[in-house]
């Protein structure tokens, strides 16, 4: 390979690097559930952590984004609503991801 | 008027950011469908066309502050408690560029007062960092999300107090730029009226284009910029643009 292919490849790398970690942020901004005045992060963790709960407790507290504690009493609609928004977040960023690679 | 969104623009010698407003007012109408007060002057007011949903506010603004040798007219941001008409305001920079309904999201708490911390520059080259540059975490006064409380009015009473006695603060927090910003003055007011410990934030990072990148089309769905020789793009994702030169795009 000469060096304008070895450039090309270079700023290919570059543009999917950049293009990944601004669909991951997009992601983890779509991810950002509003929920009885509270926000939260409708992550592994906290739906990993609601999912525990609920199979424990009927009714139990958890901590917001900023460490503000809620009482959740309706597991199951906030497990619900923490994996809608996740998915909706994951499907959209698996889509720009794949168009990512694809385009390059 | 319960929600709404408060913007100020001012144009200068230099800049007209009534070119930038005519592109992201639009923008924040179609995706928050919120009402929308522009605080500004006389002279920024005629180049302002009525639109529907948009409110325009005429103040006297202050003068005298600068940023690389050019008039920046940033010294009323603290008497948006007092300007804006909303119990709770979505408060923004000009060069907000809203492509999602992510604010209304945030919006939608129990907390007063919300602003970010964190910032990610869209371009990937880290360019924004700031922990050398003061004894206080910066915070990123383009997006304020507050709701009228007398906790509220207390932080934007301090940024009033610390804009007044700025190069004090500036020397008791060891701020690097002596010129005002917005952004220090709210870290110092929330860090005075925090007790010094801790404040609410927005818990995601700001997409940020940084001044370098410029840009080169604004649509409905996406900006595209030119960053030392190499072309972006964000799609449907909010980004606040620093290129003044978006105005003529």
């Amino acid at each position: 390979m000469d060096v304008d292919q070895l450039k090309d490849i270079s700023d290919r790398s570059y543009r999917i690097a950049v293009n990944k970690k601004n669909a991951l942020e997009k992601a983890r901004s779509s991810m950002i559930l509003a929920y009885s005045g509270h926000l939260f992060q409708a992550n592994a963790e906290t739906i990993n952590l609601v999912q525990v709960l609920k199979n424990k407790l009927k009714k139990f507290v958890i901590l917001d984004s900023n460490h503000n504690p809620m009482m959740v009493e309706d597991p199951e609609e906030l497990l619900e609503r923490l994996i809608t928004k996740q998915q909706e977040a994951l499907n959209i960023y698996h889509q720009s991801y794949a168009e990512s690679i694809s385009k390059g | 008027m319960m929600k709404g969104v408060l913007l100020y623009c001012f144009n200068t010698e230099s800049y007209r950011y009534d070119k930038i407003a005519a592109k992201t007012i639009p923008l924040l109408r179609r995706n928050l469908g919120l009402e929308i007060t522009v605080v500004t002057n006389d002279e920024t007011r005629v180049h302002l066309p009525e639109q529907e949903g948009v409110n325009y506010m005429v103040i006297t603004n202050q003068t005298g502050n600068y940023i690389n040798q050019k008039s920046w007219h940033n010294l009323d941001r603290h008497r948006a408690y007092e300007l804006s008409p909303y119990e709770k305001t979505i408060l923004l920079d000009i060069d907000y560029f809203c492509y999602s309904d992510y604010l209304l999201t945030l919006s939608n708490t129990d907390q007063d007062f919300m602003v970010h911390d964190k910032v990610h520059d869209v371009t990937g080259h880290d360019s924004y960092k700031f922990a050398r540059n003061s004894m206080v975490p910066m915070v990123w006064a383009t997006v304020i999300i507050f709701k009228k409380t007398p906790r509220t009015k207390a932080i934007f009473d301090m940024v009033k107090y610390v804009k007044e006695r700025y190069s004090y603060f500036c020397d008791l927090y060891r701020v690097d730029f002596k010129n005002f910003r917005n952004d220090y003055a709210f870290a110092i007011a929330l860090h005075q009226i925090g007790g010094f410990k801790g404040y609410e934030t927005i818990p995601n990072r700001l997409p940020t284009l940084p001044a370098a990148a410029k840009i080169t089309e604004v649509s409905a769905t996406h900006v595209s910029w030119n960053h030392q020789g190499r072309h972006g793009k964000i799609s449907s994702n909010d980004v606040h643009v620093i290129d003044k030169g978006v105005a003529d795009v």
